[in-house]
């Protein structure tokens, strides 16, 4: 499937990178040498077969009991938030 | 606490001769906050109104190296939730990642469930103007709530959004229905009667003010008869009883008065404004979303397995249908009794109880609907905190029943009851509230009344008989409505007769 | 307070660096050596050597030696030590430790310090090791030369002009450098694999769900595990042990995965089958060599008693296509959280949308905005089913070719790269020249299924050159015990690079 530049445009806009026109030329460009490649994988048959998304052979751990434990980050991690308003984080408003 | 009733709907003015030829076809998306100690994926505490960003962790933080453990009380809330209302159950359902950005989003996506949700199928039943109504359900699934980003709005020069992520991660299901309702006011009532499932079954406490309950509506609009389902509109932020009706008429009629005026219905989101009452479109430059949903990695898919489904399943409490019809059954009440005492559990609770004390379940059923809800309804009381106790109000029924006391007297005592814990009998002594049988007592008084209405017993005596009712009257108020209504007029009509 | 007894703070430095970290446990633990003095042998070492390797990031001496001490004082406490006692060890920078800055050799997370400890670190702990510092690599951990670190490349220790491979080059540069006796890194498709191949040092990738991911930043989550790098098949196993086993905060972690039994390593050859996948030994591009060294190994195991099977891999020539559909689709939604809203960097901007685009434009490299780019398309409404959901039913096929290969052999014999570790700055112009480096690495991980690198010999310019055992799911104790066979007879891993051993100054 070939990828052009307004596609591009898109999936950066998804995936919120900024992308200037330079660069949006050169990744059609890569990416298309990347998705020619993997073309070949419509060749394989996978009719009836299952999707695999994890590989995780046995037994899962245990699932959490609800119990609330000790919460005691926020000063840790507010302190090197970018932009902190008090006790919250700050950001520029959502337009 | 009870639902708004059913009132008029704030929306554009619309004839209603042309209403009535369109149908609304409206599905509810009701999102519930579950009533556990610990968030979903992480043991931070679930605790409503705490200091901001106190109850975070790396885990909810989206901090990066992270990864979510699942909670087992949420899947088992989940699953009763399913249970309850007929749901099929799936033995292994997946979560899913929905990617967007946010900045109340930690992770940048939002663990959910999505081709394979925990419960599909299932319905609510409703009671509309008396007649019960099914209203299907497509499925609920299990997922993680977001922060809050609490932004300046109306504040004047204020350009930033400040966020909390104390509620980040907490666990909620979210309700999704069939497009079977067909009004704010049905909405309503499945709303209600959802909320009321979840209360019984003590997984989500049901509380809208604090966002336990929120809810999405769709809704579309189709000419009478159509088969064909028009375009439809979702509104967010519908998150209080009050609203739910008013924001859908005001959708029903903002679309027919569109497709009236040969305008077309968008597809689009609006957010309900409580302060105006109005939806309007969210402002978003947002391209169209595209949630990227795939299988989430770090949680393999959810094996429940039959056993664990069945000793839910058994563990059950009564839900509010089958308690209202064993109400019926063993009390012997009427359907509307049965349906007013199981709003909550604990309401049939007190019920049951003050019924098998006094030995009198239609009586008990009477005074609860009546004195009780009506003080409760004033203060805002739940039962649970209602200063007379299931065992008093018996007693005091058992007192009206046996004819220690008159139905008149108990509405005084009651009055007592309420601000003094003491026994209902020790009332009526230290009151002196005891009715007055002695024949020569009943005498006396009918001597002060006829002695003080010489007019209306000459009447009676030169035959009035009318007027006799009035004198008895006057001897009952006298009495303060202790006196023994029959016993009174016999001692009348004797004083009367032979003080003739 | 008791201070242990200090031999020397430089001059028998060497004899530490040199040594292996079974020889500096046994020491440490029998009081011959103090932990201390170990730890300054090998901070010493790496004054020297470091800035010239760029091996790391963030350099830990002082907690480094508060460790040490405190491991001493445990010991002459009475305390029994752990199987690590004093036994330096570098750690892949994309591993969190509390307070101490994790970028993940990322712009975006500069200055970043985490509020707590990965799981992999609080077994360190327990038993005894001292973490020294945190290594460079390829931003994100994605890449296989550790060009991609937004901080600076690291440096091939036989050879500076070439890479040292990646993403984990920092870790395997300082095993090889003798900066550090072990190092544990991530791999993916491959990261810790290959850059062991390029520095000739063993490198683990365990079993999917041996060791615990908490605390390792996410690249592909399906994929990634932690594994250590040693200079022994015994150092190896004993990183191993020390680390994995199930973890409550990972739901992907398996009890399965039980300690290597140390004893049960030189057992031998004897009664083993391995299997030789042909057809992807037949793929162009493999390096002349590398076959002849392949060759002459599996001539080798057959000669101390192995049986060699062929087995069959059709669909693993798929692997790369598949990999890279899956991993950066898995990336696209781990990276999400790079927003600039509670960590890291954030840039200046008029409303949110720009702060989220401009953040992500300046924090991210180049190799890791196209790979968002790439997985964000794969899981785009339209393209899902042909790309992503596609890509993870040929994972199946992938995984089942492996699952009937080891039921017919205790584990497989290839190569772990098609060629020695190339120059710096060879490849970065080309993407996918780069990625189709990976095709011995990547289908072990699509599979999930343990794999060593283990050094096997060097080419006709000196360069190490690795060859890889791959084995059943939680089959560690095989390939370890196949590689200490290997170490028997052939040297390779007892050479060092010139770097490694210079004398002090």
């Amino acid at each position: 499937m070939p990828i052009d530049a307004g596609t591009v445009e898109k999936i950066a806009a998804l995936a919120r990178l900024e992308l200037d026109p330079a660069e949006r030329e050169r990744l059609v460009r890569e990416l298309q040498a990347i998705l020619s490649y993997v073309e070949q994988l419509q060749a394989v048959d996978v009719t009836g077969i299952e999707p695999t998304s994890q590989v995780t052979e046995g037994d899962p751990p245990p699932l959490r009991a609800d119990v609330a434990g000790p919460c005691d980050v926020r000063d840790e991690v507010l302190a090197q938030a970018p932009d902190r308003d008090g006790d919250y984080f700050r950001v520029p408003k959502v337009v | 606490m009870s639902a708004a009733k059913p009132g008029a709907a704030a929306a554009p003015a619309l004839d209603e001769a042309v209403q009535a030829r369109y149908e609304a076809v409206i599905g509810l998306e009701v999102h519930a906050q579950l009533k556990t100690q610990s968030k979903i994926f992480c043991p931070c505490s679930t605790r409503f109104g705490a200091p901001p960003n106190t109850q975070v962790c790396p885990v909810c933080l989206g901090l990066p190296g992270v990864l979510p453990v699942l909670n087992k009380r949420a899947v088992e809330f989940a699953v009763m939730t399913g249970l309850a209302v007929g749901a099929s159950i799936r033995e292994r359902s997946v979560f899913a990642r929905k990617n967007y950005f946010y900045p109340d989003l930690p992770k940048g996506y939002q663990i959910s469930q999505y081709d394979r949700p925990l419960c599909e199928g299932g319905e609510v039943e409703i009671l509309v103007e008396g007649k019960p109504r099914r209203i299907g359900l497509v499925r609920i699934h299990l997922e993680e709530d977001a922060g809050k980003s609490l932004h300046p709005e109306g504040k004047e020069g204020v350009t930033t959004t400040r966020v909390d992520l104390n509620r980040a991660c907490v666990p909620l299901i979210e309700i999704v229905s069939q497009p079977d309702l067909r009004s704010g006011a049905e909405a309503v009532h499945y709303l209600t009667k959802l909320r009321q499932i979840l209360v019984y079954l003590d997984v989500c406490d049901g509380n809208m003010e604090e966002g336990s309950l929120r809810c999405d509506a769709n809704v579309s609009v189709r000419k009478r008869g159509d088969r064909e389902l028009g375009t439809k509109t979702e509104i967010k932020n519908v998150n209080s009883f009050r609203f739910v009706e008013k924001a859908i008429q005001f959708e029903i009629h903002r679309q027919i008065g569109l497709v009236e005026s040969g305008g077309r219905v968008s597809q689009e989101t609006l957010l309900w404004d409580s302060a105006r009452n109005v939806a309007e479109p969210m402002r978003s430059k947002e391209e169209a979303h595209d949630y990227r949903y795939f299988p989430e990695p770090d949680l393999l898919p959810l094996d429940l397995g039959r056993p664990w489904i069945e000793s839910l399943r058994a563990a059950l409490p009564e839900l509010p249908d089958a308690l209202r019809g064993r109400l019926v059954r063993e009390h012997s009440i009427p359907e509307y009794d049965a349906e007013v005492l199981t709003e909550t559990r604990a309401l049939a609770s007190y019920y049951e109880e003050v019924a098998a004390r006094s030995d009198q379940p239609k009586l008990a059923s009477n005074w609860i609907m009546t004195e009780v809800n009506a003080v409760r309804n004033k203060t805002g009381q739940p039962i649970e905190e209602f200063p007379i106790r299931a065992d008093r109000l018996g007693a005091m029924i058992r007192m009206i029943a046996g004819g220690a006391i008159s139905g008149k007297i108990a509405k005084q005592l009651f009055e007592l009851m309420l601000a003094d814990p003491a026994a209902p009998d020790e009332l009526v002594r230290r009151h002196g509230l005891a009715p007055i049988e002695d024949g020569e007592a009943l005498r006396a008084l009918a001597r002060e009344v006829v002695a003080a209405n010489p007019g209306p017993a000459a009447e009676f005596r030169a035959g009035k008989e009318k007027t006799f009712a009035f004198l008895v009257g006057q001897a009952m108020k006298q009495s303060r409505g202790r006196a023994h209504p029959e016993k009174l007029q016999d001692a009348l009509r004797s004083v009367l007769v032979e003080d003739r | 307070m008791m201070r242990p007894p200090d031999s020397t703070r430089t001059g028998a430095g060497s004899r530490w660096t040199l040594s292996t970290a079974s020889e500096i446990a046994d020491a440490v633990r029998e009081g011959k050596a103090s932990a201390e003095e170990v730890t300054r042998a090998f901070l010493a070492h790496a004054d020297r050597t470091s800035d010239r390797l760029g091996t790391w990031l963030h350099r830990m001496p002082e907690e480094a030696l508060r460790a040490a001490r405190a491991v001493d004082l445990k010991r002459t406490g009475g305390a029994r030590l752990g199987a690590l006692a004093g036994v330096p060890i570098a750690i892949k920078d994309n591993i969190a430790i509390r307070g101490i800055p994790t970028t993940c050799g990322s712009k975006i997370l500069e200055g970043y310090r985490p509020p707590y400890d990965a799981h992999v670190i609080e077994r360190l702990r327990e038993a005894d090791a001292i973490v020294v510092g945190k290594t460079n690599c390829d931003e994100f951990a994605m890449g296989s030369s550790t060009e991609n670190s937004a901080y600076h490349p690291t440096r091939n220790p036989w050879d500076p002009s070439r890479v040292p491979g990646g993403s984990s080059g920092g870790s395997a540069a300082a095993v090889a450098a003798r900066e550090a006796p072990l190092a544990l890194g991530s791999d993916t498709g491959g990261s810790v694999r290959q850059p062991a191949a390029f520095c000739g040092v063993y490198g683990l990738k365990p079993t999917y769900g041996a060791v615990s991911r908490y605390g390792l930043v996410a690249f592909a989550s399906s994929l990634d595990q932690i594994g250590p790098f040693a200079r022994t098949a015994r150092d190896t196993a004993l990183a191993y042990n020390a680390i994995a086993g199930p973890d409550a905060r990972d739901m992907t972690s398996r009890a399965e995965a039980k300690p290597v039994d140390l004893a049960a390593l030189d057992r031998g050859l004897q009664g083993l089958t391995f299997g030789v996948p042909r057809e992807l030994l037949e793929g162009d591009g493999l390096a002349p060599e590398i076959r002849s060294c392949f060759d002459a190994t599996a001539e080798a195991f057959r000669a101390h008693g192995a049986r060699l099977v062929d087995v069959s891999l059709p669909n693993a020539k798929y692997s790369i296509a598949t990999y890279y559909l899956i991993a950066p689709a898995e990336a696209s939604s781990n990276l999400a959280r790079y927003d600039g809203v509670r960590f890291g960097l954030r840039a200046p901007a008029k409303d949110l949308r720009e702060m989220y685009e401009k953040t992500r434009r300046q924090g991210f490299g180049r190799e890791v905005r196209r790979r968002i780019l790439l997985g964000t398309y794969a899981l785009s409404a339209g393209y899902y089913d042909a790309y992503y959901l596609r890509a993870q039913k040929v994972r199946t096929l992938i995984r089942a070719d492996f699952m009937k290969a080891l039921g017919a052999a205790d584990a497989l014999l290839l190569p772990v790269t098609p060629t020695t570790a190339f120059g710096i700055g060879e490849k970065v112009e080309d993407p996918l020249a780069m990625y189709l480096n990976d095709i011995f690495s990547i289908p072990a991980s699509l599979a999930g299924v343990p794999a060593l690198s283990f050094p096997a010999g060097f080419g006709p310019t000196g360069l190490p050159i690795g060859l890889q055992l791959v084995g059943r799911p939680f089959a560690e104790e095989t390939l370890l015990r196949a590689a200490r066979a290997h170490e028997g007879w052939n040297d390779a891993s007892k050479k060092a690079p010139p770097i490694a051993t210079e004398a002090a100054a």
